[in-house]
């Protein structure tokens, strides 16, 4: 894999490339971009989970003035539907609406007054008719289907290593459970939204807050049923995704009434408006039976495990597939038998979401780990350990974990740093109503997308005359900071002070397709993109240098815009180098394409999509229990992450504290509230997320052993892995703390006070 | 009905819009004056993106219309930096990286500039209870707390030199 | 939303009588905080706002015998008041624990009252310290217990040509003791699951007598618990016996089940924090009294 030189900017506090932009507010995010003639969009969603639509007549809403288009599905050029996996989910709905969020129409007026009087004008007559919302009852044979022609049951898969039935019927101590986790919302503050046009030459373009332009282009050529060299996709800046942007939103409504107006238009959802239409994580039902020697070593995990698809596939079969994948933890035993049901019902859809299955795998397997910790007397450190993975591991899966694993470092760092042994010490009730508990729970989740799917990235590299540096990438950064992580790996690279790169952001008619930002991967993919084009460049410099300086290759540095000759500083610059480049007609720019593709012809490898590069992580919470109230306070939390190597500190520890908040909401209160398939708190308001009162302080640690393999620099995903762990570390702090195990998310206070009582 | 001019000056400058009870003091500014700084985030009071402040006091400029605004001084993330100089609590942010994807950096700026103007040395307990109406979903707000501090720190040293 | 029309006048007069010309067709706007979401949501459909901010309603002035409150008194404002902090501690913790500094900043007393939310935060401390209001019209003003204000959610008995202008709170006998305790599911922007005000003060012959015990969020108005009430009125402090009081009044309620809260788990939680603010309370008299 290609290496770098000692680094300058990489592993550095720096700020980021348009933190300036941020705070002063001169960042321009999807609503902020206003263009001339612009038309407000909006679009019409069914108030129903489950009708016929007997009548949909929007003559009246067309009539109106000022409103420019009024679409329905007859309107629509192209494929009507969505296509993140599969096309089961239209753009707007034909004769049935099938959950409170579907598409009924699309508006395209003057301004935000004109076009809600227009969606008020539209006529519409549902029909509403029993729905389907319990997923048993869903699966039972008979019953009605949710999409016609279509199965209810939309995945249902086994995975199966060793001899399950016999492990567990040989084993000294089974623990079996139920587990329960729920609907959960992305909140990401910027609401989805986009802005289209198109140019007098027939080009479109649409600025999406995105985590995938390049499949937001395919999805919007498809449905407009133009060529994708007609389109143009832009990420400005986005506030936030989290896995919830991951799949398409409004872009092809947009980008349809933009072609049926022929003027720019703005489509934003409001705040009720998201919650109630984009995807949420998966709610599942998991029975787990875990059992082991007296010794505490695993010998067997058998799960079934059911997710509530909504209506429509979205990535059902993608996070219920690594669900399984993960659902015997970072640990080395072999039985595992895990079925996966996806199953459709009338309920909010479901899809991507930070983690992807992982943290549901991770409360059945980190909660059945203490559980048979506590029936065989065995502290809940030693058990981990003793069943931790290492280097060289073969797992269940078939996967060898690779070297710079950091999964019992990551352990035995968070146990020294909340002084795990001496906790007995603590004051355990320090009052008569008050219990205080420490749980832990460590955790691994893959990076990239998975063994035979094509994980690849490009990017365009390109240094001027006078030394200064235009980095083209299509990687969509939503927060997370892949800009700012690419520019320090161009900068290192080409060996150019930090401030001389300048980073293009998201647009495909810049840039080549990077792939989606998703499943903790482009730091590692695109990362290595960036390496490998930085050193073409490089190389293509020190020739130069070694041709001036009469030196060989191997005894020139550059270094933050200098030359350095056998570790002396230079005249001659990286500019005076460029120059000279640039006047002899040698390359500086450079276009490089890395896979990141994990083997596929590895016959002990047996689970689909499987991965080899894993972020470790363990969270240790301090808890303190109101057993009168059920209320609980996490008064610590120590989060150590596996990260490989750091190339951003900043980000690094901004994803860890921001998805450990995210998972202590996922733990104690964040729960979409669903009854017949409407929501019943689709608001911040009532959705709640903790704040800033609400959190501890959050003591973090990074470990650094690089992946020497695959990573760039060595360096893992970092994004994921901070809000799996946390719920179970919770969780087992409650255990600890009262002698009550909690088997469902979230653990609010009244769940928490019937569950002790 | 007929829109009413509303009088008032943003960042120090007076400006006047007719604008009627359909309007909030967050679409005044960002639509009618496209400061686009502030940001709109739930339009219910919930997430304290579109603070701004009003006569010096932290407030939720979507749940107030454009006419209750007549009369008043409205201060912007717009108007922090002065003499081409980023404010320190501005710089401070960008440093300690209190803010990822940035949508509810300027209401949390604007939560953070109000503190700063009546507690000049705040403690922890003091920040967090000053943001506790801005909701940041990417960061968490430890380092919040201590850009605010570190922002605080730097005023401080500045009052005295 | 409709588009009402907006008025600021100038003097109190004027408001009262576009208020009377104008009826329940008008309402008046303080802060806006409730006001507003009620208008988005489609809850109130006024055809005029008469906005209160140019009308000097906003001081807090403690006189002989009470404080009187302009309506138009933010909840930081009260927070920042030497003489609320002094003298009404339960009305200052409700108010910290009130939505977070932008809605405190911007809210009003009068507004939390006249939005009469069964939830209102203001209201258990203010009952249990037996605020009276001002409601006064272009004829008269007239002056109601606020325990008696209330009607159902949204409902009050203030009449359409009416505004709320004053809060008086009597001043506090000396040997008494208040807590206001609010449950909510997060400590800032929550609305509370359950809220508890209550008041012991000590009579010269040492029993409890003025005792107010409030509860919020579990009926359809804030509520005394009457009965518990009773049960500690004229008696000797007891620990057993404020126990029974938190029983009592746990059963005295009916609340409902909605997204925040179970119906039973409302009730246990009345008696849960009824018996700990009756104790808070008697710790603190029982530090103040030098009898004991």
């Amino acid at each position: 894999m290609p290496t770098v030189p000692e680094t300058d900017v990489v592993g550095e506090w720096i700020c980021a490339p348009g933190a300036d932009e941020i705070v002063t507010g001169s960042a321009r995010y999807c609503p902020d971009i206003k263009l001339p003639g612009m038309l407000t969009g909006k679009l019409l969603y069914s108030p129903y989970a489950r009708a016929r639509v007997k009548k949909l007549d929007v003559t009246k809403a067309r009539n109106l003035p000022g409103v420019h288009a009024v679409i329905t599905h007859t309107d629509i050029p192209g494929e009507n539907s969505y296509l993140y996996g599969h096309p089961d989910q239209p753009l707007l709905v034909v004769d049935e609406v099938r959950f409170q969020g579907d598409a009924v129409a699309a508006v395209a007026a003057i301004d935000a007054e004109t076009a809600d009087a227009a969606l008020q004008m539209i006529e519409v007559e549902y029909e509403e008719f029993a729905g389907q919302f319990d997923p048993h009852l869903v699966m039972q044979p008979g019953a009605e289907q949710v999409l016609p022609v279509e199965e209810n049951d939309l995945l249902f898969q086994t995975y199966k290593n060793g001899d399950v039935d016999a492990a567990i019927a040989s084993a000294d101590v089974v623990v079996k459970n139920t587990y329960r986790t729920q609907w959960a919302e992305h909140a990401f503050l910027e609401t989805e939204g986009g802005v289209a046009l198109v140019d007098q030459a027939g080009l479109l373009t649409v600025y999406s807050s995105c985590q995938a332009p390049h499949r937001d282009r395919m999805q919007i050529a498809r449905a407009l049923a133009l060529p994708e060299s007609s389109v143009r996709v832009i990420t400005p800046y986005i506030g936030g995704a989290f896995g919830g942007k991951d799949e398409a939103h409004v872009q092809m409504h947009v980008a349809l009434l933009a072609q049926a107006t022929g003027l720019p238009v703005s489509l934003i959802r409001d705040r009720r408006e998201s919650i109630l239409t984009h995807v949420k994580r998966h709610p599942v039902l998991v029975e787990c039976v875990t059992g082991a020697t007296k010794d505490g070593q695993l010998v067997a995990v058998k799960a079934r495990v059911i997710g509530d698809a909504g209506p429509y596939s979205n990535a059902t079969h993608e996070v219920l597939n690594k669900l399984g994948e993960f659902i015997g933890g970072p640990y080395t035993v072999q039985n595992v038998e895990v079925q996966k049901i996806g199953v459709r019902t009338n309920n909010p859809i479901t899809g991507a979401f930070r983690g992807f299955g992982a943290p549901q795998a991770a409360f059945v397997y980190e909660c059945q780990m203490d559980d048979i910790a506590r029936k065989l007397g065995m502290d809940p450190l030693d058990i981990r350990l003793k069943n931790g993975v290492d280097t060289g591991t073969r797992m269940y899966t078939g996967v060898v974990v690779r070297e710079g694993t950091g999964m019992k470092a990551s352990l035995k760092k968070a146990a020294e740093m909340i002084d795990w042994q001496q906790r007995g010490r603590c004051d355990r009730q320090p009052d008569k109503h008050l219990r205080r508990g420490f749980g832990m729970a460590t955790i691994l989740k893959g990076c990239g997308l998975g063994r035979g799917l094509g994980d690849h990235a490009s990017v365009i590299l390109e240094m001027h005359r006078d030394g200064s540096v235009v980095l083209r990438s299509a990687a969509a950064d939503m927060g997370q900071g892949i800009v700012t992580v690419l520019a320090q790996l161009a900068a290192d690279g080409l060996g150019v002070e930090l401030s001389s790169v300048r980073v293009i952001r998201a647009d495909t008619a810049q840039s080549p397709d990077a792939g989606a930002s998703c499943g903790s991967r482009q730091t590692m993919v695109s990362g290595n993109a960036v390496i490998e084009a930085a050193n073409s460049i490089r190389d293509t410099l020190l020739t130069l240098a070694a041709m001036k300086t009469k030196v060989s290759k191997d005894e020139l540095e550059l270094k933050g815009g200098k030359l350095f000759v056998n570790g002396e500083c230079h005249t001659m610059t990286v500019r005076d180098l460029a120059e000279r480049a640039s006047n002899w007609g040698y390359p500086l720019h450079a276009e490089s394409l890395v896979h990141f593709d994990y083997p596929t012809n590895v016959p002990d490898v047996t689970y689909k999509y499987s991965q080899e590069v894993f972020q470790f992580c363990t969270q240790i919470a301090q808890v303190l229990v109101d057993i009168e109230t059920g209320q609980v306070v996490v008064e610590r939390l120590v989060a150590v992450h596996d990260v490989g190597k750091m190339i951003n500190p900043g980000g690094v520890y901004g994803q860890i504290e921001g998805g450990v908040a995210q998972g202590i909401g996922y733990a104690l209160s964040e729960e979409l509230i669903v009854e017949d398939g409407i929501t019943q708190n689709p608001s911040l308001e009532n959705y709640i997320i903790p704040m800033a009162l609400d959190l501890p302080p959050i003591e973090m640690a990074v470990l650094e052993n690089p992946e020497p393999r695959g990573a760039p620099l060595g360096a893992k995903g970092v994004a994921e892995a901070p809000i799996i762990p946390t719920a179970s570390a919770i969780r087992n702090a409650i255990l600890d703390a009262t002698g009550t195990p909690l088997y469902q998310l979230p653990m609010n206070p009244e769940r928490v006070l019937k569950t002790i009582s | 009905m007929t829109d009413k001019a509303v009088q008032f000056s943003v960042n120090g400058d007076p400006r006047s819009i007719e604008a009627d009870t359909t309007k909030t003091l967050l679409q005044v500014l960002r639509d009618d004056l496209e400061l686009t700084g502030t940001k709109d985030g739930c339009s219910s009071g919930d997430c304290g993106a579109c603070v701004v402040l009003v006569d010096g006091r932290a407030e939720n400029s979507c749940m107030i219309l454009a006419p209750q605004a007549d009369g008043s001084e409205i201060s912007t993330v717009e108007g922090l930096a002065g003499d081409g100089e980023l404010h320190p609590l501005q710089k401070a942010f960008a440093e300690t990286w209190a803010f990822q994807c940035g949508f509810c950096t300027p209401g949390m700026l604007m939560s953070c500039f109000a503190l700063l103007e009546t507690n000049a040395d705040p403690s922890r307990e003091d920040i967090l209870t000053a943001i506790a109406g801005n909701f940041c979903r990417c960061t968490g707000y430890q380092a919040v707390v201590k850009a605010v501090q570190q922002a605080a720190a730097e005023i401080r040293g500045a009052d005295r030199a | 939303m409709d588009v009402p029309a907006y008025i600021a006048p100038a003097t109190l007069k004027d408001a009262l009588r576009l208020k009377s010309e104008a009826g329940a067709h008008a309402r008046v706007i303080a802060g806006g905080t409730d006001l507003i979401l009620k208008m988005r949501d489609q809850a109130l459909s006024p055809d005029l706002l008469i906005d209160l901010q140019n009308i000097s309603l906003d001081t807090i002035a403690l006189e002989t015998d009470h404080i009187a409150i302009g309506a138009s008194v933010t909840h930081s404002q009260l927070l920042a008041s030497p003489d609320i902090n002094s003298l009404y501690p339960a009305l200052i913790e409700a108010c910290r624990e009130f939505a977070g500094p932008p809605i405190r900043n911007r809210g009003t007393i009068g507004g939390n009252i006249v939005n009469a939310s069964p939830a209102a935060d203001l209201v258990p401390s203010l009952v249990a310290y037996d605020a009276h209001i001002q409601l006064a019209s272009s004829s008269d003003v007239r002056e109601v217990a606020l325990a008696e204000f209330f009607v159902g959610p949204g409902q009050t008995i203030m009449a359409p040509n009416e505004i709320l202008t004053e809060i008086r709170l009597a001043i506090m006998p000396p040997a008494s003791a208040t807590t206001f305790i609010k449950l909510g599911q997060r400590r800032s922007m929550a609305i509370s699951m359950v809220s508890v005000a209550t008041r012991l003060t000590i009579d010269d012959e040492g029993s409890f007598s003025d005792v107010r015990i409030v509860l919020g969020s579990v009926a359809p108005t804030p509520v005394r618990a009457r009965a518990a009430e009773e049960l500690l009125t004229g008696v000797a402090p007891s620990k057993e016996l404020l126990e029974r009081a938190a029983v009592k009044a746990g059963a005295e309620v009916t609340p409902i089940s909605d997204v925040r809260a179970s119906d039973s788990y409302r009730n246990n939680m009345v008696e849960v924090l009824v018996q700990r603010a009756l104790r808070a309370n008697l710790e603190e008299l029982r530090l103040r009294l030098p009898s004991d």
